[in-house]
């Protein structure tokens, strides 16, 4: 590593690839961390993790037994083992004692995307809760006609707060913070919601994940949602880059022989030369005129019946980059989507089993290559684009419900049924701990000397 | 292609395999135990198709044409995207069709085109001989809907829209088309159909019978595992497919693994 960044700073090595070389060796040792370790204050299963977006330190897990509790991943409350193992122990707990505090499980919890200040809960006692962290109170309370399964906010907001709910009911209801009232609802499921995620690229786009199989997605300043994945929809791998998929559109245009081709959007492209696959709402309109009735534009989406996958869509996580969806399914199966052109990329990701009845979290890297999956007991890491099962980690002792990426300090945070939050950490670097060798001088070396403040 | 006996499925000895693996039926057996010793990578979807077409049992016990399981093409090609991307542009190419089955998650069966269009024929030439109503809607079907749709379901517009093509169409020939076994309601919605293979359900029905007993099997036994050359010798009552089908299946979808030892690989149920 010395010898690289002599290279970088003569600029025989560029910054990027210097960045990226040391990310991926600390990315390939992942394991078990033998020198961090959470203090789970939780007497239930951990079904949600966060680590917050505008500074990376605070992890606010959610669990089972009602209690929300927020965690320091950067510096440790106590050290243990001669200073060589740091505990991170919660800064705060609320649990069921709390006057306005949840009754039954948290579902999930988000921080405001802005700053650490608020963050809010979503629990199966049909209530979200928005708190004030540094107080601890309730600040805003909407009650819901189910339980909650999802909640999220935009990290890309910059003229809304709206707090997107999925339920066991089937509308998508918007909550605003601003007013404290609901903004709208979204309709066009035909079961329950239980994965919802806001569009990395845009702050108007809401991706949903349906108990009857569907991903949809909707622009909230419209009526109805504007695209459904549909499995059958298949493109091989990733599409062309636009010169190239331009000349192969010609050449399909003109042969084209589905009549239910959509002309609004040319960029769409054919692999193999074939017809262009009919668009959902493609079909729906021949679908219209053989039935000679007249919808609003808005729910005509709702007589689609396309569905992502066989079974509850369990889970979704789309890259950072905007491009490409990630979904799990009670099906068993994960499928990595082109957003794009809404379709499968016929990734196989090789999953015995996922858990069916609880939704689960999704991680991504990000550079887009590495997904982090529960698969049941354990947390299984796959090459995004060959769907190969990289590492696989055993640690919890029961299912695992939840996964987050941390990319400053390239960990994972794991929390499962067993009522722990795991930590997985590149191995520690060898000439820190040799450093560290100096006996008598390890506490003191344990304790950061950059951390202090006036 | 001849059906294979199942003597050639067992691991050769090593001096064989150099000559054995010019011949093409031969590199599926070798290439099925040498897949997991690393030899060579069997890499080619389509060869493997064709090899486990030409080892399906037939039969009266069997009364349909050969099909192969998505999971079985898992297990004898290493990698699974480049299966599911092969089988996508095959598809497309009208060269196979896959079905979906009703035996548990995500099953597909992969047939090949011909052998689809001769089971279609083989029920019409049924309908026929017994005298029942006249089979021009088998034809439509023939014509019109398989090479046009070429996915596993249909609507039920769809369906009346490209048989009538053909013809007039009436209620009563889609009812034909359930009868025959060449589409089946789909539970959710009642206006799509889920197409179908004629005359499979004693098939699936050996196939989920023949997973249970091969699984109780591995299970009864103490470690849990048995050589794969004893495990082949075995009869399974229950099912009419042979345990070769099974195996495959059971390795591709994840439920079974194999493990290299000095006395040959052993078959082991796999708990994760």
């Amino acid at each position: 590593m010395w010898k690289e960044t002599r290279d970088r700073e003569f600029g025989n090595l560029r910054p990027n690839s210097f960045v990226n070389r040391i990310a991926t060796a600390r990315l390939s040792s992942i394991q078990l961390s033998n020198y961090k370790e959470i203090v789970s204050s939780h007497r239930g299963s951990v079904d949600s993790l966060q680590v917050d977006l505008t500074e990376g330190r605070y992890l606010l897990a959610g669990a089972a037994d009602a209690t929300v509790a927020v965690y320091d991943v950067q510096r440790a409350t106590s050290y243990e083992g001669g200073g060589l193992i740091a505990k991170h122990k919660s800064v705060f707990v609320i649990n069921k004692q709390h006057e306005n505090g949840h009754r039954y499980a948290i579902s999930s919890a988000v921080w405001y995307p802005m700053d650490t200040g608020l963050f809010v809960t979503g629990s199966y006692d049909h209530h979200v809760n928005v708190w004030d962290t540094n107080t601890t109170q309730v600040v805003q309370n909407f009650k819901m006609p189910g339980k909650v399964y999802k909640i999220a906010m935009s990290s890309q907001a910059r003229s809304h707060m709206l707090i997107a709910t999925g339920t066991e009911d089937v509308q998508v209801r918007l909550c605003d913070i601003a007013s404290g009232a609901f903004a709208h609802t979204l309709s066009g499921h035909r079961d329950g919601v239980m994965s919802l995620e806001w569009s990395t690229s845009s702050e108007w786009v809401l991706v949903t994940g349906g108990c009857d199989g569907a991903i949809r997605f909707w622009d909230i300043r419209r009526a109805g949602c504007f695209r459904i994945f549909d499995q059958s929809h298949s493109q091989l791998g990733r599409r062309p880059p636009l010169l190239s998929r331009i000349a192969i559109n010609k050449k399909s245009l003109a042969a084209g022989q589905s009549s239910n081709a959509k002309v609004r959007a040319p960029q769409r492209r054919a692999t193999n030369g074939n017809a262009l696959k009919a668009y959902s709402t493609g079909r729906i309109s021949s679908h219209l005129k053989t039935t000679k009735q007249r919808l609003h534009p808005g729910m005509i989406s709702s007589h689609d019946r396309a569905t992502g996958h066989y079974g509850i869509v369990t889970g979704i996580k789309g890259t950072d980059d905007g491009m490409y969806l990630l979904s799990a399914g009670s099906d068993s199966r994960l499928k990595l989507w082109d957003i794009e052109s809404g379709c499968n990329t016929l990734v196989n990701f090789e999953t015995k089993r996922l858990q069916s009845t609880k939704p689960i979290q999704m991680a991504v890297s990000d550079d887009s290559t590495l997904a982090f999956i529960p698969c049941m007991a354990t947390v299984k890491v796959f090459d995004m684009w060959s769907g190969q099962t990289k590492w696989t980690f055993r640690g919890h002792y029961e299912n695992v419900n939840c996964c987050w990426y941390n990319e400053q300090d390239h960990e994972l945070y794991t929390g499962g049924n067993d009522r722990q939050i795991l930590v997985w950490s590149p191995s520690k670097f060898v000439s820190d701990d040799m450093d560290d060798c100096r006996k008598g001088q390890k506490t003191a070396d344990a304790v950061d000397q950059d951390n202090w403040s006036d | 292609m001849g059906d294979l006996q199942p003597s050639t499925f067992r691991k050769r000895p090593r001096d064989q395999k150099s000559r054995e693996e010019t011949d093409p039926e031969n590199v599926a057996e070798s290439s099925r135990s040498s897949s997991f010793d690393e030899d060579f990578a069997f890499s080619d979807t389509l060869v493997a198709l064709q090899m486990m077409r030409a080892q399906f049992p037939a039969g009266e016990k069997v009364p349909v044409r050969p099909f192969v399981l998505r999971s079985q093409l898992y297990s004898s090609v290493i990698d699974r995207t480049q299966v599911d991307r092969d089988l996508e542009s095959l598809r497309r190419d009208r060269v196979l069709r896959v079905f979906k089955l009703n035996t548990g998650q995500d099953d597909h069966a992969i047939m090949f085109m011909d052998d689809y269009v001769n089971q279609i024929e083989g029920v019409m030439r049924r309908l026929e001989e017994k005298k029942q109503n006249d089979v021009t809607v088998f034809e439509w079907f023939k014509m019109h809907v398989i090479p046009s749709k070429l996915d596993t379901s249909i609507g039920h517009e769809e369906l009346c829209s490209l048989m009538s093509l053909g013809g007039v169409v009436k209620e009563n020939h889609i009812t034909q088309l359930i009868n025959a076994g060449l589409l089946v309601c789909q539970l959710i919605d009642r206006n799509m159909y889920w197409f179908s293979i004629p005359n499979i359900g004693s098939v699936l029905k050996g196939l989920s019978q023949g997973r249970k007993e091969l699984l109780s099997l591995l299970n009864r036994k103490r470690y849990k595992e048995m050589l794969l050359a004893t495990l082949e010798k075995q009869h399974l009552r229950l099912s009419p497919l042979d345990i070769r089908f099974h195996l495959r299946d059971l390795i591709g979808s994840g439920h079974l693994k194999t493990v290299q030892t000095p006395s040959g690989l052993v078959v082991r149920v796999a708990k994760d």
